[in-house]
């Protein structure tokens, strides 16, 4: 299966930390793909670096084959690559149903292009995937106000709404009660299936066992292994470094 | 209503204004800026020239001085908006002490220390409004006027956007906002409604000088805003109320001696800001309306 989004060649310092070495990534449509290592590993890092919120030192980031030499958080969301962030950043003073309208209202200015229609279109959206998500009766509601799992679900609505068809999740399910964590790999599996390039970093494994269809582990911020999850996770010498009894 | 009522109304409703105008910046962008007064001097004195020089139109007045103060907010806020959060606000530090040094030093526009004198009774399309009471109702005109556009703008995607931005500008970029645009935009507005009620402020005291556009001025509006309530309709008119009749209201009140009004009155600013901030961070209005905001 061709990739959407590929990477080749990333790699970034901090002064004079190697936070991210030459990692090649391939996302291809349809297919969930797991970013597995120890803390500090540069998952995060290199979410940054994809989406350009971190300028990187060397490499590419290829969207459907074509380079994207410039990138910005903005301009990335604008070509269809949603993230979401290990500590949510909602838009806390708003309601649910104004966390999702921002996230698919795209102009800056004091109107949106489209008139009555898109605005129309635009509400649906946001029904949609607060319904999808479970939080219709909360629509009113304001983020700060949420339940836990409540906001980690609201944080994915934002970007089911877009209709993005590359997903980067920061620990979308770290911290989930068991019948969330099943809702949330359910709703991910859908998407999936509807062709969306889905990407996620997680620490529990379990989760990572029973979604993912792809492992790809790093250390030290480069890319040490990549594969089918039961060969990743039962690799005595990879499962050595994720619980920090060696490094490689 | 007494000359002192009407003229302390008139006083209030200008600075409502003001006050509102800075809201936008701090309340939905979360702009700290102390270089507001700066904005609202450029635009009394843009409205003083109009005055003296064209017509002495309310509106005339109104419009010239937003329009001064926009375009200096726009050639400003871009380099400044690069810097973030208490980068700003000792950016816009910086700039109200130049300010205050080019309003005192360009005396051809500004009148030097000695201010712009003699400025003409305001008027409205010919028609002489320099009754305390005409002057008032139009002033009001334009706030509740004003009042109405912000609140449209801020309950619609624009609203949202800068609110978003406010609440974390990573996750709004991330959805696509470009968030100096934003910034900017709210900056512009909010120093074109600024230098509006510098025009009026221009008109109603017939007389302006750079002490009315110092860094007290620029903390008193911050305290207005802040004490009203941040990101409320209603609030910085709660605020600029408060701030503006607590002098006036102390002076009518016995045993206190007129050479102490001025710091009984920086006591009673100082422990309502610190009450405020212990039991109602989000201001006087805060809660009761924070919830409306960023809805459809």
């Amino acid at each position: 299966m061709s990739p959407i989004l590929s990477v080749r060649g990333l790699a970034k310092h901090f002064g004079g930390v190697a936070a991210v070495q030459g990692v090649d990534l391939d996302l291809p449509a349809g297919l969930i793909t797991a970013l597995v290592g120890p803390n500090g590993a540069g998952k995060t890092t290199l979410f940054n670096l994809i989406t350009g919120a971190v300028e990187a030192d060397t490499g590419r980031v290829m969207l459907a084959g074509k380079e994207l030499a410039r990138r910005t958080p903005a301009r990335m969301a604008r070509l269809g690559v949603a993230r979401s962030f290990q500590d949510l950043r909602l838009f806390q003073s708003m309601s649910v149903q104004a966390n999702v309208l921002t996230a698919i209202e795209p102009h800056a200015w004091f109107w949106q292009p489209g008139g009555r229609r898109a605005r129309a279109r635009r509400l649906q959206a946001t029904e949609m995937a607060l319904a999808e998500t479970g939080l219709s009766a909360l629509t009113d509601a304001l983020a700060a106000e949420l339940a836990y799992a409540e906001r980690k679900f609201l944080s994915l609505a934002r970007i089911l709404a877009t209709g993005a068809q590359i997903w980067l999740l920061d620990e979308p399910a770290s911290g989930l009660d068991p019948a969330s964590r099943a809702r949330f790999s359910t709703l991910l599996r859908k998407h999936a299936a509807q062709g969306v390039a889905i990407c996620l970093v997680e620490h529990n494994l379990d989760i990572v066992s029973a979604l993912a269809d792809r492992i790809v582990f790093l250390d030290q911020g480069r890319k040490l292994a990549e594969g089918e999850p039961q060969a990743i996770l039962r690799d005595p010498a990879l499962a050595a470094i994720y619980f920090g009894e060696r490094r490689a | 209503m007494s000359a002192y009522l009407l003229n302390l109304a008139e006083l209030g409703t200008i600075f409502a204004l003001l006050s509102l105008s800075l809201n936008v910046l701090i309340g939905y962008g979360g702009i700290f800026s102390v270089a507001h007064a700066v904005f609202f001097g450029v635009g009394a004195y843009a409205g003083a020239q109009i005055a003296l020089h064209l017509a002495p139109d309310v509106l005339l007045a109104a419009l010239g001085g937003g329009l001064a103060a926009g375009v200096l907010s726009f050639a400003l806020a871009l380099p400044a908006l690069r810097v973030r959060g208490e980068y700003f606000v000792v950016a816009s530090l910086g700039l109200q002490m130049v300010a205050t040094t080019v309003f005192t030093e360009a005396q051809g526009i500004t009148g030097g220390y000695g201010g712009l004198v003699g400025i003409p009774p305001p008027s409205l399309f010919g028609l002489d409004i320099s009754s305390p009471r005409l002057f008032l109702s139009v002033c009001i005109a334009i706030l509740l006027a004003v009042m109405a556009g912000v609140h449209a703008l801020m309950r619609g995607s624009f609203g949202r956007s800068l609110m978003a931005v406010r609440d974390s500008e990573s996750a709004a970029e991330a959805f696509g906002k470009i968030v100096p645009i934003l910034k900017t935009l709210a900056v512009v507005l909010g120093c074109i409604i600024a230098g509006a009620a510098g025009g009026l402020f221009a008109l109603q005291m017939s007389f302006v000088n750079v002490e009315s556009f110092t860094l007290d001025q620029s903390v008193l509006i911050m305290a207005m805003v802040i004490i009203g309530g941040v990101g409320t309709l209603l609030g910085p008119l709660l605020g600029t109320a408060l701030l503006l009749l607590l002098p006036a209201a102390l002076s009518f009140l016995p045993g206190i001696p007129p050479t102490e009004l001025g710091a009984v009155q920086q006591g009673i600013y100082g422990l309502a800001m610190t009450l405020l901030m212990i039991f109602r961070p989000g201001g006087i209005a805060g809660r009761a309306e924070g919830r409306r905001w960023g809805g459809r």
